[in-house]
This record gives structure tokens, C-alpha cells and sequence, in this order.
């Protein structure tokens, strides 16, 4: 445990060492989620409530999924996978920490310093540009925590079992964009999965995508009714269930054809 | 100068050849690329389904608008690979440049053809399909002077965002590490250049016409294809100013790169 934290504190000093980046980062979000808000100002036009979503909501949904692109790391990368090819996983399996755990250990502390810098400064940056919803409920406050720790954790374990195809192929680059453009647009980070037709976001429904954004998103909104907010709950805690267990299996099974060579 | 081109052509070349070794793999990144790209039309055509248009433009008519950016900038993309400023800073980071310079071949040249991301092919491939789709279902009404200034156009968009990219890397002579906000203009740039710009706060318009002037590079020329009414009020030559935009693009983004150039110091790696 104390061998975790000490992982999570490293990776976070480090993340916090590239500030220009940090802040550089935070305008392209910024300018990108204009842009986003924008098309869905100019797509409402007139109307007042679309599918149980006013534009209020969309505007503050942008926001939002704009502010968690770093804390989510929505766009995937393949950092895990990379340390497959070029052998230095070889120094990671050594550590006295497991190999996933490890690389937990490594998101989070990344995530933590991105929640703060992109997401809640982002919020108030954003705030100045456009007027959001905020909930008035405690309840729902806490509600909204616990499912973005959730959506967080599917986003982890998603970009891991992506990263884990590494130990098969010797260049995952490919798939890996296909894999995260996929759940780009099946979480609802593109568009609200609320806005689409239903029958997609019936289709999504199947997939673990909409609990990595669009669930705490519904959430903060309040748009659930109890019995659909269970619901959303139970579909990030199956589907969290299934993602750690593929992950688990596939490196036990990836670790054994596992080659480094030396040098 | 036929000189440069000839080597040029050899540069890109031998990218080529490399990057084609393995045909299947090749192919299968091109196809990825085009469905990967696809993604924000599709799901901007999935939200058409409720909300029908966007400021008064029909999806097809949004087709003709996305297909001419994402083919231009895609190509833009595929031709200036070299000066991605993802693969630039590395070069001015490892002093990779310095090796070009002792070279008697123009810098220009040599950074062109240091690198070219053949797979970026597929998102060309998309704009087109886009662009296509685009005009079948709008039916433009093609005279003479359209049909002759749609290729103008594009070559003009590709020049624009080339251009865009080279300063974005010269900016890495002094900061080294690259700037993330340059994506803020290119990738920003194409979805910017994505939507009917009238749906944009009046700052942000503004920034636009006057000092990065994008709203001339594809949404007026679209405008005047589909014989749309324009919402701004610019005079009828609006559409027209495309090639003069272009043409001041370059000649910045050549007189910074040679200034950046003239300034550069080395980091001694």
C-alpha cells in the first residue's frame, strides 16, 4: 500500500513539473469546448427541451466532458504498451508492486493533478464564457463523485486491456486509435449519447462506453429517476467487473509469451 | 529548383517504399485512419437525426463544408509531415537539424522530406467520401467559374494550413519543446472550419476575419457553391478572398521560417 502511494505522489510531482504544458493544455480544451458549445447553441435554436436535455444541460454537459478529457484520459494513449516493445516492462515486472496495480498507481497520480488543473480550473474558466448548472443537492454532489471514481477506473482498465494486445502484436498503434475512437463516441464524449437517436444509445447500452462519461454526466445533471440512476450504477459496476477480470486473464496469459531481449 | 524537386521526390521516395513493405499492415492503417476520422461526421449526422438543421444548413450541405476541410487538411497534413511540429521538435531537441544544414540542399527540402505519414491517405480518402456526399446531395449548381475555383480552393486551404504548421514549428527554435496551443489554429483550425461560422460568439468571428482570417478559406467559397445567402452581411467578393488569404499565409509563414532560421542556435546535442 504505502509502495502505491508512494506511485501515485511520483507521478503526480512529475505530472505538476510540465506546467506550460499543463496550461497550454488547458486553452486548447478551452477553445475546443467553444467550438462544441457553440454547434450545440446554433443546433437548438428555438427549441426548449430535447429528449429531457434543455440547452442549459448541453452546454453544461460540454463543459464537463471537456474538463475530464485529461482526468479520463478520453483519448487513450499507449504508454503500457510501448514498455512491451521496447523491453522496458522488463524493470516495471521487477517492482515489488503488481504490474497493474502499478500502472494505477501511475494513472492516478496524473489524473489527480489533471482533475484540479484541467478540470476545476478549467470549470471556472469556462464558467466566465458560458452560464452552468450547478446541483443543489448534497446527495447528488456525491452521487456525481462516486461515478466519475467509477468512470474513471473503466476508463483505466479499458486503456489497459487496449494497452495488453501489446503482448500479441508488435504494433498496436493502429488498433489502439480505432479502440479509443470507438469509446470516444460510444460514451457520449462527442456528442451527448441523450441527443443521438435512441436507438444508438440503446446500442451503447451494451458497452461499457456510456459509464466512462456519459453516466456521471446524467448524473451531475439529474436527469435520472431513481430507478435509471440504479441502473447506471449497476451497468459501471458489471461492466468494471468484466474489464478487470479480461485484464487480469489476458496478462496472465500475455506474461507467458512475453520475450525481452537483451542488450 | 528542378534540382530540389528532383531530390525531394527521391526523399519521398524511399518513405514510401519503406512505409509499403508490408502491404496488408499498410493497408489495414489507411482503412483505420479513414474509419477513425469518420467518427465526428457520423456522430454529427447521428444528431442531425433530431435536430434536422443547424443554422438554417442541411447535413448535406455541412458534408460540402466538412469534405473540403478535412481533404485539405489532410492532404496538408500528409504533404508537411515534416513539419508536424509533433516530429519537428524532436529534430530541433536531438539536433537532427543540424545535420540537414550542413547539407547543400535547401532546409526546406530536407524537412519536407524527413517525413511522410503515408497511412494519413485514409483521412483523405474520408474528406473526399465526405465531399462527395457533399455535392450529391446538395446538386450545387456548377458554372464555369465554380467548377474552375473549387480546385483553387482547396489547393488554397492546403497552402493556408501548411503554412500554419511551418510557423508553429519555427516557434520551436526558440521554446524547443513544442507548443500545444499551435494545435489551437490546425486541428482547432479544421473543426473551426468545420461548422457555418455565423454559429461562433462575435470575439471569437472576429479573431477569425481580421487576424487569422479562416473564415475566408471555406466558408465563404461554400457559401458561394451552394449559392447561400450570407448571414454576415461581407461584400459579394467575400468569397473570392481565398487566394489572397493564401498568398499572405505563405509569405508570413516564409519570412518567419527564414527569421527562425537566421536565429536558430543549436542545443548542442
Amino acid at each position: 500500500m504505502q509502495a502505491f502511494l508512494k506511485i501515485v505522489g511520483i507521478s503526480a510531482r512529475q505530472q505538476m513539473t510540465y506546467r506550460t504544458a499543463l496550461v497550454a493544455g488547458l486553452f486548447t480544451n478551452l477553445f475546443f469546448g467553444i467550438l462544441r458549445a457553440s454547434l450545440l447553441i446554433a443546433l437548438y435554436q428555438g427549441e426548449t427541451s430535447v429528449n429531457g436535455m434543455d440547452v442549459g444541460g448541453a452546454i453544461t454537459y460540454v463543459a464537463l466532458s471537456q474538463a475530464m478529457i485529461a482526468y479520463l484520459t478520453i483519448f487513450g494513449n499507449t504508454e503500457m504498451g510501448r514498455t512491451v516493445s521496447d523491453g522496458s516492462i522488463a524493470s516495471d515486472l521487477i517492482k515489488p508492486v503488481h504490474f497493474i496495480l502499478l500502472w494505477l498507481g501511475r494513472d492516478l497520480g496524473r489524473s489527480l493533478v489533471n482533475f484540479v488543473v484541467r478540470g476545476l480550473f478549467f470549470i471556472g474558466l469556462f464558467s466566465l464564457f458560458y452560464s452552468l448548472y450547478y446541483p443543489l443537492e448534497i446527495g447528488r454532489w456525491f452521487l456525481f463523485f462516486v461515478s466519475l471514481i467509477f468512470s474513471w477506473l473503466l476508463n483505466f482498465f479499458w486503456r489497459m486491456l487496449v494497452n495488453l494486445g501489446a503482448f500479441w502484436s508488435p504494433d498496436i498503434q493502429g488498433f489502439a486509435r480505432l479502440a479509443f475512437g470507438f469509446s470516444q463516441l460510444f460514451s457520449g464524449f462527442v456528442l451527448p449519447l441523450r441527443l443521438l437517436p435512441d436507438w444508438f444509445s440503446r446500442l451503447s447500452n451494451w458497452t461499457p462506453f456510456p459509464g466512462m462519461m456519459n453516466h456521471p454526466m446524467e448524473v451531475y445533471l439529474g436527469i435520472y429517476s431513481p430507478s435509471q440512476l440504479l441502473g447506471a450504477f449497476g451497468h459501471q459496476l458489471i461492466w468494471l467487473f468484466i474489464l478487470v477480470f479480461l485484464c487480469l486473464a489476458l496478462f496472465r496469459l500475455g506474461i507467458r509469451r512475453l520475450v525481452i531481449q537483451g542488450g | 529548383m528542378i534540382y530540389s524537386i528532383k531530390i525531394l521526390w527521391l526523399l519521398l521516395k524511399t518513405q514510401i517504399r519503406s512505409q509499403t513493405q508490408y502491404r496488408l499492415s499498410f493497408l489495414a492503417d489507411v482503412f483505420t485512419t479513414a474509419i477513425f476520422s469518420s467518427i465526428y461526421f457520423l456522430a454529427f449526422a447521428l444528431i442531425l437525426q433530431r435536430f434536422e438543421t443547424v443554422a438554417g444548413w442541411t447535413l448535406g450541405e455541412i458534408a460540402f463544408l466538412v469534405g473540403m476541410t478535412e481533404t485539405s487538411f489532410a492532404f496538408m497534413d500528409l504533404l508537411f509531415s515534416g513539419f508536424d511540429p509533433d516530429s519537428f521538435s524532436p529534430m530541433v531537441r536531438m539536433g537532427s537539424l543540424d545535420q540537414f544544414m550542413v547539407r547543400p540542399v535547401s532546409l526546406t527540402i530536407q524537412v519536407l522530406g524527413s517525413r511522410l505519414i503515408l497511412r494519413r491517405m485514409g483521412r483523405v480518402l474520408e474528406g473526399l467520401a465526405v465531399l462527395a456526399f457533399g455535392i450529391v446531395t446538395t446538386q450545387p449548381d456548377w458554372t464555369w467559374l465554380k467548377t474552375f475555383y473549387l480546385p483553387v480552393v482547396l489547393v488554397c486551404q492546403v497552402i493556408c494550413m501548411g503554412s500554419i504548421f511551418m510557423m508553429g514549428s519555427t516557434i520551436t527554435f526558440w521554446t524547443v519543446e513544442r507548443i500545444e496551443a499551435v494545435n489551437i489554429l490546425t486541428y482547432g483550425g479544421n473543426e473551426l472550419m468545420s461548422y457555418p461560422m455565423n454559429i461562433y460568439p462575435r470575439w471569437l468571428l472576429f479573431i477569425f476575419t481580421y487576424f487569422v482570417p479562416f473564415i475566408f478559406v471555406n466558408f465563404y467559397p461554400t457559401l458561394y457553391f451552394l449559392d447561400k445567402p450570407d448571414p454576415l452581411n461581407f461584400p459579394v467578393f467575400a468569397p473570392f478572398l481565398t487566394p489572397l488569404v493564401a498568398i499572405g499565409m505563405a509569405l508570413a509563414a516564409y519570412w518567419f521560417w527564414g527569421y527562425g532560421l537566421r536565429h536558430y542556435q543549436s542545443t548542442g546535442t
